[in-house]
This record gives C-alpha cells, structure tokens and sequence, in this order.
C-alpha cells in the first residue's frame, strides 16, 4: 500500500448530539468503553498498511490532539511518512449530510501535491467499522475507476447518507438519503491523487460544497464505481445512532467482527488496572473496561474507563463514560451519563428507550 | 552525553526454577500478575517514577519474550534521549564469551556499559519483586549517611528470617553483621536485594571479586560480606509496606488472591505512582446475558459467559457458557470451554481447560493445580 496514503475528514459538525458534541467533536466521542470514534478510521488505515496519513481537523482539535498525541499507539510517529495534521476550515461542515468539504481539501492541497502517491484513500471520523482497505484498492485497480466509493446494504432509513445508483459497478447517481435495501455509501473511497487535484482546481470557485455534491453532477466526466463492503458498519450522526452503535457492541458478533484480532481497533493506551467486581455485584451483558470498580448491578449497559457504581446502585440500559461515580442506591436507566459527573445517593435518572436522557459534562 | 545522578542496573536472568511450568519457557521477570502486569513492571514502573532514566536490564534465560516486552520502554516513559531501557545479555570478547556466573559477575561484565552513562550511584535491583518504593528516597538516605553501600531492609516475621539474607545493624543503621539465610537469626531486618552503591565504591569491588577465584560472584554471599570487612559505611535503608518475592506457586498463587481483598495490601491502582505495563491494546471485557463475575479482578480483552467467583481474568482470558471458574488465576489468553469446572488453579498463558473438564479441587490439602503456558488439559489429563 506505499501508493496510497490516506486521509482522515474530522471536521464534521452537527447540532443532533446535543450536549455530547458541546465541549468536543464526533470524531473525539468516546465509544464502546475504551474508544474514540477517531481510533477506528485511523486504525484501519494503518491495519491497511497505510502509514501516512492526514488528518483534516475541526475548529475544536484539543480533544483529538489529546486522544492521539503524535500518533503513537497508531505506529504513525515516523521519520518517513506517519501522521500528518491539517487544519480544516473554521466553521467546518455544518450540513448534516455533507462529510467531504472541497475547502477542507483545497486548504491543504499541498499535502496531495507533494504525495508521490497516486492513490488517496478519504474516509469521514463518524463510521464505526473495521475495513481493509487494501481491498477496496485492488478493486479501485482492476476496474480503472478514477474514483471507487464504498457502500453497505442500508438496513434503515437515514436522512444523512447518500444512496447510490449503480449500473454494473458504475455509479449512475448520488442522492440524499437512503431507505432499506438502497446501497448507502459509507464515507469512505479511493481517488485517484491527479483527480482528486483536478477537482480541487476545477471547483476552486464553489469550495463550499461537498466534493460528492460536485462530483453527483459529473459523473459523465469521472469514472466513478461502486464496491460493497458486507462487515458491520454504524454511521454516527444524532443522539439515537450513537446510542444503538454503543449497545450493538453487547451483541457478540458485532463485538468479534468490529474488533477483530488481525486488524485491532486501537487507542490511546492508560494504564488502568483490571476491574474489581465486589462481592455483591451483579453484572450481565455489559461492555466493561479496564479501570472501574463495580459492587451494584449493571445490565445491558457501556460503561467507560474509572467508573464506580456503588453497592445498591442500579444501571441499566445506559453509557456510562470515564470517572463517572453512581452511588449507593441510584438508578440510571435509558440514559448517557457523560464524563466526571457523581449521581447522588438515591437519585433516579430514567429517559425511554425512545428518548434516552443525556446528562452533560461535569466540567468540574 | 547528559550525566545521570543514578542510574539502575535490574537483573533479570533468573530462571525462577520454583515457579515451575510458568518459567518453562519465560523468564521470572516476564512471568505475567494481577490481570495485566508481568512481575518486571513493578521494578521498571518504581525506576521511572523515581525519575531514574537510565536501566540496564541484565538478562540470561529464555529472554525473548523480556526483549519485545521491554521493547523501547516507551511503555514506562523510559525512551528518554538521554537514557531508556537497555536490555544486556551476555556478551563475547577477544577472550571469548561466558555466562553471567552470579549476580556481581552480570554487573562486572558491564562495567563498560555503567562507564558510558557515567553515574554517581548504581541502583542494584532484581527484577521479579512485587512492591512500590520511591528509589529517590533511598537515594537521599544514602547520600546522607555518607555511604558506599546501601542495603534496602525490611522486618520479617522472626519465623522466615532464616529465608533471607539477614542484616544487624546499630541504632543508626549502620551494617554490622550481615548473613546469608542464618539458621539462628539475632536480627529480622532481611534484604530485600537493592542495593546502592557509589559507583566508585562499586567498580572497585566487582573488579576484585572477579579476580577471586574463591568467589562466586554474588552480592549476598561475597561483595557485601567483602566490603564490610573492609570496613566500607554501608547502612540500611528501612522499607515498610509490601514487598513479595512471588518465588512459587503457592505464593503466586496467594498473592494474587489477596488482591481481591476489599483493601488489599498490595495496591495496583495509585495514580501518584502508577504501575505501568506494555500491555497490547485489547477490545473492553465483555460480560456475558448469563454471566456471573463477583470479587474478581478483570482485565481488558476478557470474555465471560460463565461464573467467575473470587478470581484474577489476565487479559484476554475467556470463560465460556457454563463454566465455572473459582479461586484460580488466568494468566493471558487462556481459556476456559464451556462446562469445565476450574478451582484453586493457575491456568498459564494460552492455556485451554477442554469442556466439561475439572481442574483443581476445593480441598486446601490439595496443590494449586497448575496448567503451563500454551498447555491443554482435556479428559484424563495434559494434552
């Protein structure tokens, strides 16, 4: 794969995480008890034997520089290649189905110039999925496309991605939204570096647009196919998807096929010590870190790093994130309790399975 | 280069012989505890919250896996310009080439290597203890006292100290007396095997010892005894709080127990002196619909499905539908299949107990049953 080198999108925004998203962006979300969704775009690019890689940041970068530092745990700290940090443009991508800023590209199109890489695999920060790319560029390859987009079966209906229309493998049309059953690209291709910098040239005028909103109205002009990819694929877009992505991880299989031993998911390591479980406790169908100390019950829940529930607490149906403490005698159901916040003795915080409650940040 | 205050020689090319089939194929350094530790992460994590920068780490037996373990020491923040983790196996010269002969000859035959990062004090540590000590203090005592030879001691049950190598000293803490395992003890205050010395102090006596051909080349046995003849300052230096030398199974096997205490003594989790480890970055545990874990440790890429009672899951260790798993230890990888019953047992890295299957037994009369690394208990015994 040293002719391909890949590129990160992070500067997403959007206003339907509520809280989640207020102090930092959807790539730095935390995920599935040890994650941030960051972790697994860059993860498969290095599983893909992609090593130098450039990542578009957001105008609130501290919590993603935080998480990666330099690159480390990704083997990206090289003398030849490795990380790359690119600004992305300040207000970034407020529309909800837009991934791909043509300004975002432009802004850095000295990092294409200068790659002798012909190839650049793009993918957005919000997919939770674990892909080998070095197939989807053999497929880019043999067909010849200047530009192979990667899609997924949709299993339901979602405002926020695009469907493809194919012939063969040839894309005919990209459209907003997809229903069950349409193929829903998944935010990430392979283009071809000399056309990605025709495009960043030839729409230098309208730069604000999405680079697949130009590229839907060109498709005579670029040969643009389709390539599935059949493994486990989560979108994280609002509040509900963010939620159900977290609880898919408690169905083992999702578990096995998101974090395969061949192409781990990885992350900024700590060193937490192993979880305690008391004497008492009563845990079932849980994701669990390293890091907590669990005496009360936990059940279909995600708990983070350093979380405490306390003897007679009760947690269900809920993501519990890092230094969380719930104490003796409370209840949290149907809920994301976002990071350092105590949940008093004997408190009860219940949303519906329809309306999960977020509780915000303790900036404490 | 830049001059280090101290830097640390750890040696860690024992054999652990009475570790058994935990040592068959790994070093007692490399010998992994409490869920996501090897046994040399504790002298590696004290060296670097001590802000010593700059450690030797003497092997000799089956050292492979203490190698890529070690790896650059990034994981202990030890891959400092000036200094990092420096693994030295023993070396050919003109003059041929020889094992390390005792634990003064391994730091003898790198004298040349203590020359290059040139030091004021050499910390001497051995690398399989299970403790938590700030070095700097130690350092500050020995520099007090005007020593040539500081000796870290700590009391002992008066019944073990004919285990240990025993040391008498005067209200100051001046050594007067030491002796290797007496059978008649007149102090507890054993060693605890670190040692500092003044380089000097250090060099001069290593380089005497080699050319004594009645020696055997071992701090305890010759160098100490040799300086306090000589009428050098050596002093103690106390240590109170937990230090254990997880020597064998049974003590292994303890030990690790007693870290499921509510407040156990041996503290894993102080984030002033954090124990570090280069642990691979593994998925969350993942706790079954039907499981059932209570006072247990668990670590981070561990799958159960089954019951888990009053047990130490290392990571990655997997327990199946219906299996039972109590009292024991999983070392890393190590699984057990669906039905099998596992009680009072250490099960050793990438260990299988087959379905159905029982290990061990409640019975305290009983060995703790042990199954080696990468071994297959199944019916009727090893596979």
């Amino acid at each position: 794969m040293n002719k391909v080198i890949g590129i990160v999108a992070a500067n997403y925004e959007t206003p339907e995480l509520y809280t989640l998203t207020k102090d930092r962006t959807i790539a730095s979300l935390p995920y599935c008890g040890r994650y941030r969704l960051i972790d697994f775009p860059l993860s498969n690019m290095v599983n893909s034997g992609i090593d130098t890689v450039g990542l578009i940041l957001p105008y609130k970068y501290r919590s993603i520089i935080d998480h990666i530092g330099i690159g480390k745990e990704w083997s990206l700290d090289k003398k030849n290649g490795g990380l790359f940090v690119l600004p992305g443009s300040a207000y970034g991508v407020g529309i909800s189905t837009d991934r791909f800023l043509l300004r975002d590209f432009g802004q850095n199109d000295v990092f294409f110039r200068r790659s002798p890489s012909p190839y650049v695999v793009v993918t957005s920060s919000n997919v939770i999925c674990n892909i080998d790319y070095k197939e989807l560029y053999k497929a880019h390859l043999e067909s010849g496309a200047d530009i192979t987009m990667m899609y997924k079966i949709s299993g339901r209906e979602n405002p926020y991605l695009s469907k493809l229309s194919v012939d063969g493998d040839r894309v005919t049309a990209i459209e907003k939204g997809v229903v069950p059953g349409d193929k829903a690209f998944i935010d990430s291709f392979i283009i071809n570096t000399d056309v990605l910098n025709a495009i960043l040239q030839g729409y230098k005028a309208v730069d604000y647009k999405d680079m697949f909103d130009c590229i839907a109205d060109a498709l005579g002009q670029f040969k643009v196919n389709a390539f599935e990819f059949d493994g486990y694929a989560k979108s994280i877009f609002d509040k509900d998807s963010y939620f159900k992505g977290n609880m898919d991880s408690l169905s083992y299989d999702v578990d096995r096929n998101l974090f395969s031993a061949d192409r781990p998911i990885l992350t900024k390591e700590q060193d937490s010590v192993p979880t305690k479980y008391g004497k008492e406790c009563e845990v079932r169908n849980c994701t669990i870190p390293a890091g907590c100390k669990i005496e009360g019950q936990v059940q279909n829940s995600v708990l983070f790093r350093d979380v405490v529930v306390e003897k007679g607490a009760v947690v269900k149906d809920s993501i519990i994130m890092q230094n969380c403490v719930i104490k003796a005698g409370a209840v949290v159901e149907n809920a994301i309790i976002d990071r350092r916040n105590t949940i008093a003795e004997d408190t009860v915080i219940k949303g519906t399975g329809d309306n999960i409650l977020v509780i915000a940040k303790n900036k404490k | 280069m830049k001059k280090n205050e101290c830097i640390a020689m750890l040696l860690a090319g024992g054999q652990g012989s009475r570790l058994l089939a935990l040592t068959k194929s790994i070093a007692k350094p490399a010998v992994s505890f409490g869920g996501k530790y090897r046994i040399i992460d504790f002298s590696l994590s004290n060296c670097a919250n001590s802000d010593i920068s700059t450690v030797g780490v003497l092997t000799q037996y089956r050292p492979f896996l203490l190698n890529s373990y070690i790896s650059s020491g990034t994981s202990w923040d030890l891959n400092s310009r000036d200094g990092g983790v420096f693994v030295l196996p023993p070396y050919a010269t003109e003059s041929g080439g020889a094992w390390y002969e005792g634990t003064a000859d391994a730091i003898y035959r790198n004298i040349e290597f203590m020359d290059i990062y040139d030091s004021d004090y050499v910390l001497i540590l051995s690398g399989d203890h299970l403790y938590r000590m700030d070095y700097r203090k130690m350092l500050e005592n020995h520099k007090a006292k005007g020593a040539d030879l500081s000796v870290s001691v700590m009391q002992v049950p008066w019944e073990d100290a004919s285990r240990f190598g025993i040391i008498t000293a005067d209200e100051d803490g001046r050594i007067v007396k030491f002796t290797e395992k007496p059978a008649e003890p007149d102090s507890n205050l054993a060693s605890m095997g670190i040692y500092i010395f003044s380089k000097k102090t250090l060099v001069k006596a290593l380089i005497e010892d080699h050319d004594d051909p009645e020696s055997e080349h071992d701090f305890g046995k010759n160098i100490i005894p040799k300086l306090l003849a000589e009428g050098k300052n050596l002093f103690t230096y106390e240590f109170s709080g937990f230090w254990k030398d997880v020597g064998t199974i049974p003590a292994y096997h303890e030990t690790s127990m007693a870290l499921l205490e509510d407040e156990p003594e041996f503290v894993l989790d102080d984030p002033e002196f954090p124990f570090m480890s280069n642990s691979n970055i593994y998925p969350p545990q993942f706790i079954g619909p039907d499981a059932d874990v209570k006072q247990s440790l668990v670590s981070n890429g561990c799958c159960v499905k089954g019951k888990v009672i009053h047990s130490v899951l290392s990571t990655n260790s997997y327990v199946e539908e219906g299996a039972f798993v109590k009292d024991s230890v999983l070392l890393p990888g190590s699984r057990v299949k669906s039905g099998a019953v596992v009680i009072r047992a250490i099960l050793g890295e990438n260990a299988v107990v087959e379905a159905d299957c029982v290990l061990g037994s409640e019975d305290e009369n009983d060995e703790i049953a042990l199954l080696g690394n990468d071994e297959c208990y199944g019916e009727g015994g090893l596979k």
